[in-house]
């Protein structure tokens, strides 16, 4: 087992142990900090993975642009601290969430291995095999080739999302009134 | 012994587990979108592992219009979330039931 292994492990199992803990906070702010480590960590685990340009997008966009909305928001609120408060399952909804779950367990070790050692091997000849070494040029060489509508598709959604965003936070005497 | 990508995707499994625990149970919204963004990351740290499995490039794209999303997603949730504030004065999701049948 080499150190790079070893060093995904522990990453792994750290961003697991920061997960469960984000879960648990009492507030707000310090879950976001919590959070912002987990996106480090699992930055760490794609350069391990050899993919150095989702690392680099992980930190810029995830830890560094939807962390700090999320902070800004987070101090705009300023809310008072409060209790831990989790919610109830019945009996019935915690047996469906089993199952689920025990489904998600099954597909994702046996039907999703067996799936993905078949899919996409030589008969995909697509997206063949790239070499790692420039991994940023062949992530752009499909993304604008094969992806090309994706991309496009996505700013617009992007657009529609600033505009949203602003509209809907926007102040309405109306809606004060309402409420 | 399983290799490095094969345990991404076990990592990636716990991990979707702690987020859907953390949407489902929490009954503040600000941690459920929380949540939500470590459920995305759980995605995204399967399609870079199935990216490193099957030697195609295609899943490190695909997980960048994942994080394209998510940016959209925190965008829209906490301009509601502010905008739910003004009205409720409370991010508490019990408190948001006008719906409930």
């Amino acid at each position: 087992m080499g150190i790079e292994t070893v060093a995904f492990i522990l990453m792994g199992l750290l961003a697991v142990a920061l997960a469960g803990t984000l879960a648990t906070r009492r507030f707000p702010v310090s879950a976001a900090m919590l959070l912002i480590t987990l996106m480090v960590l699992l930055a760490g685990m794609y350069g391990l993975l050899d993919a150095h340009f989702a690392a680099v997008a992980q930190i810029i966009v995830y830890a560094g642009a939807i962390m700090v909305v999320f902070v800004f928001v987070m101090m705009l609120l300023n809310l008072p601290p409060e209790e831990t408060r989790f919610g109830t399952l019945t009996l019935g909804e915690g047996v469906l969430t089993l199952a689920g779950l025990g489904a998600a367990v099954v597909l994702g070790t046996k039907v999703g291995h067996g799936f993905l050692r078949s899919a996409f091997q030589p008969t995909n000849a697509r997206a063949p095999f790239f070499p790692e070494p420039e991994n940023l040029k062949n992530v752009a060489a499909l993304m604008f080739t094969d992806y090309l509508w994706a991309f496009e598709l996505i700013s617009f959604l992007i657009l529609a999302a600033i505009i949203g965003a602003v509209v809907i936070s926007k102040k309405r005497k109306t809606h004060a009134e309402h409420a | 012994m399983l290799s490095m990508p094969e345990l991404g995707l076990y990592f990636s499994f716990l991990l979707f587990l702690v987020g859907l625990f953390t949407v489902m149970f929490r009954k503040n919204i600000l941690f459920m979108m929380l949540g939500v963004e470590i459920l995305l990351n759980a995605a995204n740290l399967a399609f870079v592992s199935a990216s490193k499995i099957t030697g195609t490039i295609d899943g490190q794209v695909v997980m960048f219009f994942v994080m394209a999303v998510a940016a959209c997603e925190a965008a829209i949730g906490l301009a509601m979330i502010i905008s739910l504030y003004r009205a409720k004065a409370s991010v508490e999701a019990d408190d948001l039931k006008l719906l409930r049948g």
